[in-house]
């Protein structure tokens, strides 16, 4: 695989830079990975139950579709369509990197075969992999702080987060952008040539399920002016105790309501 | 005949055999380059026109921008009217519409993301060979809902044969998702690797209820009397699809803008072609160099007694000039006839080739060839020859102005 190799490479050579800058860049990547895992246990809690309103935008075209979600941990979780009619009960399910499809018309499930992790989730600006493997970024990337701004008075740090050698992930880069309250503010995602692919980012700052969280997550592509996928939060708690039963096959054929 | 063509006449037959040699390897390479020409024009021909009957046919009418980006939405929103254009047109053979949906199919036990194509049977069996290329169950017939065609590469990946269930998982037009279960009704071959193992095609009806169309479909598939008229029909068509409205502006491509890269190995296969002969001419014109030369040494004496005696440096020129000539010309036609002859019986029974390349193959490639003469074949290549033996032969013969009789007469 070629994007491996070069990814690789890319990989061992910023890894070489690391090692080099000695002692202080290392403290640096330590705590710019406890950053990016306190960031994300912020921002996902133990458990989660959401309701987000997806709209696909299109310079011609536009889809608004309502989906409820439940996750746990880094790992499960499980959403269906509950808008518009013509969609309702279709259903998604992730475990682990492994993801399955369910459609109430036909009454079936589908596993995501691997060569399809790339494309785009319900036609959105999402892929399969950002949903998929949302945990990849802690576990297949070394961290590094780059840098920090200020947003509405708190500070931000600016991450950069290069794969580690043999990492199974299709991005050559990501950047992040964390708030020292362990908000996520944004994420970049490069190709191996390090030139953005698609960037999102939180907005709208505002107490929902007991924290301050980002109402509104956006991913837009980069090299396209006005085609953008918006995820608008009205609903959402943290840590309530979940069905173990939740995150099955069986039960992503009978939604619950 | 004058004095001249007598004697050069009379001095190719002082040496038959060398005579005859030459002529006849003058009359093999051009005997070669008809064939190895008409060869070539042939599998191109039969290349493009396989290739164009499995699936893009000569030509297609599309949205604009479809054939790059291959959205869902970029449809031709009246099909109908396009038809209409169409049926007017007399060098039109036949026309098909088509409609492509990216689908998660999958069976029991395994998914691919393919092509899902919906076709209109009727229509489809006029302009491409899927009907014919069924190896197992039946082709679609009119009216028929929930059936479909596999691929037989794609068959075996997804481990079904004909009467099992595949269930469809895609997008439709607008954007909703397009689920539904198909029974498998035939399996094809058409050789092409790719397009065996990356589409399966629907009843075109159904399709577009099931991703939700709303009549409209991608692409109408244009098959021209023959492709000699493509140029033609492109011409005239897009002409007339100005008056249609679509949301994007239609545009038709004919079979060179839908298989770039079709015609990218039919260059590359003329060019390997090309450097092939030039090395045969080059061999050719070595050979006639050494026959003329030879000459030379041989009759110095000879020319320097006929210079003695008057004869012109200009008049011995041309009289070498005349008997490699007569020499070219006798195996030039020599070889186009015995080549037309080699062509003919091949055009007539085809060539088997058993272990066609992977190349050749990607495009549909029968095994049996049948090479096409035409003028243009079996005259180009014994063009060629003879300017470079003509060239060849000056050298030898400007060599005759720098004799002096005496020294020529002494062998010198």
């Amino acid at each position: 695989m070629k994007i491996f190799h070069k990814t690789k490479r890319i990989a061992i050579f910023s890894f070489l830079v690391l090692f080099s800058l000695g002692a202080t860049a290392d403290i640096h990547a330590q705590d710019a990975a406890a950053l990016v895992d306190a960031s994300y246990d912020y921002m996902r809690g133990k458990t989660s139950v959401s309701t987000v309103v997806m709209t696909i935008h299109r310079p011609d075209w536009e889809r608004v579709m309502t989906i409820k979600g439940w996750t746990q941990g880094m790992e499960d979780s499980i959403f269906w369509i509950t808008d518009p009619p013509r969609d309702k009960g279709n259903g998604t399910l992730k475990k682990g990197r492994e993801m399955w499809t369910y459609n109430p018309k036909v009454n079936r499930i589908i596993k995501i075969p691997p060569s399809m992790m790339s494309q785009a989730w319900m036609g959105s600006d999402f892929s399969n992999n950002d949903l998929s493997k949302a945990e990849s970024l802690i576990v297949d990337y070394t961290h590094t702080i780059i840098g920090t701004e200020t947003h509405e008075g708190k500070k931000v740090y600016v991450i950069k987060s290069m794969p580690k050698p043999e990492a199974p992930v299709v991005w050559g880069m990501q950047k992040l952008k964390i708030r020292e309250d362990y908000i996520f503010l944004e994420q970049g995602f490069y190709d191996e040539d390090l030139k953005p692919v698609k960037i999102m980012t939180t907005l709208q700052l505002r107490m929902l399920g007991g924290r301050l969280f980002p109402g509104v997550w956006k991913m837009q592509k980069a090299d396209v002016e006005n085609e953008y996928t918006v995820l608008e939060y009205q609903d959402l708690a943290f840590d309530t105790k979940l069905p173990d039963r939740l995150f099955t096959l069986s039960s992503l054929k009978t939604p619950i309501r | 005949m004058s004095i001249d063509v007598k004697m050069a006449w009379r001095n190719l037959w002082r040496n038959p055999r060398r005579s005859i040699l030459t002529i006849a390897a003058i009359a093999f390479a051009s005997l070669l380059l008809v064939f190895m020409l008409s060869w070539q024009f042939g599998s191109y021909e039969t290349m493009i026109d396989s290739s164009v009957r499995i699936h893009t046919g000569h030509l297609q009418v599309q949205a604009e921008g479809y054939q790059d980006k291959k959205s869902m939405r970029l449809v031709v929103s009246d099909p109908a009217a396009v038809g209409n254009v169409l049926d007017k047109n007399p060098e039109v053979a036949a026309y098909t519409y088509r409609a492509n949906a990216f689908s998660l199919v999958s069976s029991k036990e395994r998914t691919y993301g393919v092509i899902v194509v919906g076709i209109d049977p009727d229509r489809e069996a006029k302009v491409s060979t899927l009907k014919k290329l069924i190896r197992q169950g039946s082709y679609l017939s009119e009216n028929e809902t929930d059936q479909a065609l596999v691929g037989e590469l794609l068959a075996r990946n997804l481990q079904i044969g004909v009467g099992d269930e595949l269930v469809v998982l895609g997008q439709g037009r607008d954007g909703s998702i397009a689920a539904t279960v198909v029974t498998v009704r035939g399996i094809y071959r058409s050789g092409m690797d790719e397009f065996d193992r990356s589409s399966i095609q629907i009843p075109l009806a159904y399709f577009q209820d099931v991703y939700n169309m709303r009549g409209a479909v991608h692409e109408v598939v244009v098959l021209g009397k023959s492709l000699k008229y493509v140029p033609e029909i492109k011409k005239t068509v897009a002409a007339d699809i100005k008056g249609i409205k679509n949301k994007e502006a239609l545009v038709d491509l004919d079979w060179m803008e839908l298989m770039p890269g079709l015609i990218e190995a039919i260059k590359m296969d003329l060019y390997s072609g090309f450097i092939f002969y030039i090395i045969l001419i080059i061999v050719v014109a070595f050979s006639i160099l050494n026959t003329f030369l030879m000459t030379i040494f041989e009759r110095t004496k000879e020319f320097g007694v006929l210079m003695a005696i008057g004869t012109t440096p200009g008049r011995l020129c041309k009289l070498l000039m005349i008997e490699s000539t007569i020499m070219t010309i006798a195996g030039i036609i020599a070889g186009i006839i015995l080549g037309s002859l080699v062509t003919w019986y091949f055009q007539v029974h085809g060539i088997f080739i058993s272990g066609t390349s992977e190349l050749m193959r990607q495009f549909g490639l029968p095994e049996r060839i049948y090479p096409q003469l035409s003028l243009l074949s079996a005259s180009i290549g014994p063009a060629a020859v003879l300017v470079i033996t003509f060239l060849t032969a000056l050298y030898p013969a400007l060599k005759v102005w720098r004799f002096r009789p005496v020294e020529a007469m002494a062998g010198k």
